[in-house]
């Protein structure tokens, strides 16, 4: 019984392709997990991107606010600015109706993240205003 | 007679009729001749693996039915070809005690105790003669000189055979297919297998750009800890807009007022002058048919809104 048996070499090769298929299973199944785990990772990106983009960019802010308040329209209402390192604070003590609709439209169609506001009415053509912009 | 080979050896004679071996470890067999059949041939080739070949048809003729494995080797220019049953000889060997994991070697009487010139007696009635160049068995009464069968003095030949466990149920060639079959499988497999761990791996730094090309922190919980705030953030934004929208649309009577407008702690605190004989109803009415949720405080002729953000 020198030569190989053809049936151990069968059953050598029969382990092998099951040990083989085993971990082909397992990687298959690695395989799927990690293309999943890819396609989160592009969908988290795109959204976290744009959302940062749009509230997380202190420069982007401050320079968009920069360009509303320089406005001409704005000149009147001796708005007051404070700056701190998470965002700023505007306020006016008397603002005429026509200069807050204006800038209150500005700052509603921009992306600003406004954690306060407070517009109290003075009379029929004036209101006081504060807001709290943060980045 | 046969217990004179049978204890201990590492050679036995294997004959239908030998006894019962007592076998330790591994041995050498000798086939007797009632357990092949043998031809002496000359063949128009030069080797071995040529007339291999050739074998089945050259004993087509006078086997009986049954499955044959052949063998051959080279006699000067001639050829001694021979056939037998594994099946046979397996069941044999195991019959007197012998199992397929004990045995070394398989021989044949005839390449092994052909050239012994008297005969070789195996048992009481029965000897191995050589008879034109063919070791046969006979009746010892039939020869005039008989000497015992001593296999502790022999040298074996290389005319060794490999007795196939399963030649009975399949043949070679099908053995060999089903290796290919299986050898071609597992390198597909193979294949396969390692072209899916290159993509694991591809896919794996395309996430790795992913991170650095977007800027995203070090692990999956930071960055959906961090998506998760900034949509929250920029969903009270969105409810900032649409209800300070909803609230402006309001179709107030001509003495309301809306004198308050605040935002703080995520509350939205609205304030209406002048509501009275019923007009903070209509606004009330007006605000929830736009499905918006609020708490009203109604104090002498001001109507107070509050709504979540």
């Amino acid at each position: 019984m020198n030569r190989m048996n053809p049936l151990h070499i069968i059953i050598l090769l029969f382990a092998l392709v099951v040990f083989f298929m085993f971990k082909l299973n397992s990687v298959k199944g690695e395989l799927k997990s990690e293309g999943l785990s890819y396609k989160e990772t592009l969908s988290l990106a795109s959204d976290l991107t744009g959302l940062r983009d749009v509230y997380g960019d202190k420069n982007s802010v401050k320079q968009s606010l920069e360009r509303v308040l320089s406005q001409s329209s704005l000149k009147q209402a001796e708005m007051k600015k404070k700056i701190t390192s998470s965002g700023i604070i505007l306020s006016s003590e008397s603002m005429d109706k026509v200069e807050l609709n204006s800038f209150m439209s500005k700052i509603f169609n921009g992306s600003y993240n406004i954690t306060a506001l407070k517009i109290k009415r003075l009379s029929d053509k004036t209101a006081s205003f504060q807001m709290e912009i943060k980045w | 007679m046969f217990s004179k080979f049978s204890k201990q050896t590492s050679t036995i004679f294997l004959d239908k009729e030998s006894g019962v071996f007592d076998i330790d470890g591994r041995v050498d067999i000798i086939l007797s001749p009632s357990l092949y059949w043998v031809k002496k041939v000359s063949l128009p080739v030069k080797y071995v693996r040529e007339a291999k070949s050739l074998l089945p048809s050259l004993f087509e003729e006078i086997l009986p039915e049954g499955i044959y494995s052949y063998s051959a080797y080279k006699s000067e220019e001639e050829f001694y070809i021979f056939a037998y049953e594994d099946k046979l000889i397996l069941d044999t060997l195991a019959s007197k005690g012998v199992t397929s994991s004990q045995i070394r070697n398989v021989y044949f009487a005839q390449s092994e105790l052909f050239s012994q010139e008297s005969g070789l007696k195996i048992d009481e009635s029965r000897s191995l003669y050589t008879k034109d160049e063919v070791l046969i068995l006979m009746p010892s009464v039939w020869l005039k000189e008989n000497v015992d069968l001593d296999l502790s003095a022999i040298v074996f030949s290389k005319n060794s055979v490999t007795l196939k466990q399963f030649s009975h149920l399949v043949n070679d060639r099908s053995l060999y297919t089903f290796i290919g079959i299986l050898t071609v499988l597992l390198v597909l497999i193979a294949i396969e297998y390692f072209i899916t761990l290159h993509k694991i791996d591809a896919i794996s730094q395309a996430r790795s750009e992913v991170f650095s090309k977007n800027g995203l922190k070090s692990t999956m919980l930071q960055n959906r800890s961090l998506l998760k705030e900034y949509k929250n953030q920029h969903m009270t934004q969105t409810r900032v807009r649409e209800y300070t929208s909803e609230l402006l649309k309001l179709s107030l009577k001509d003495n309301v007022k809306l004198s308050l407008m605040e935002i703080k702690n995520k509350t939205y605190k609205v304030e209406f002058m002048g509501t009275k004989n019923g007009s903070e109803s209509e606004i009330i009415k007006e605000l929830k048919s736009k499905h918006i949720r609020f708490k009203s405080t109604i104090k002498d002729e001001s109507t107070r809104l509050e709504i979540e953000l």
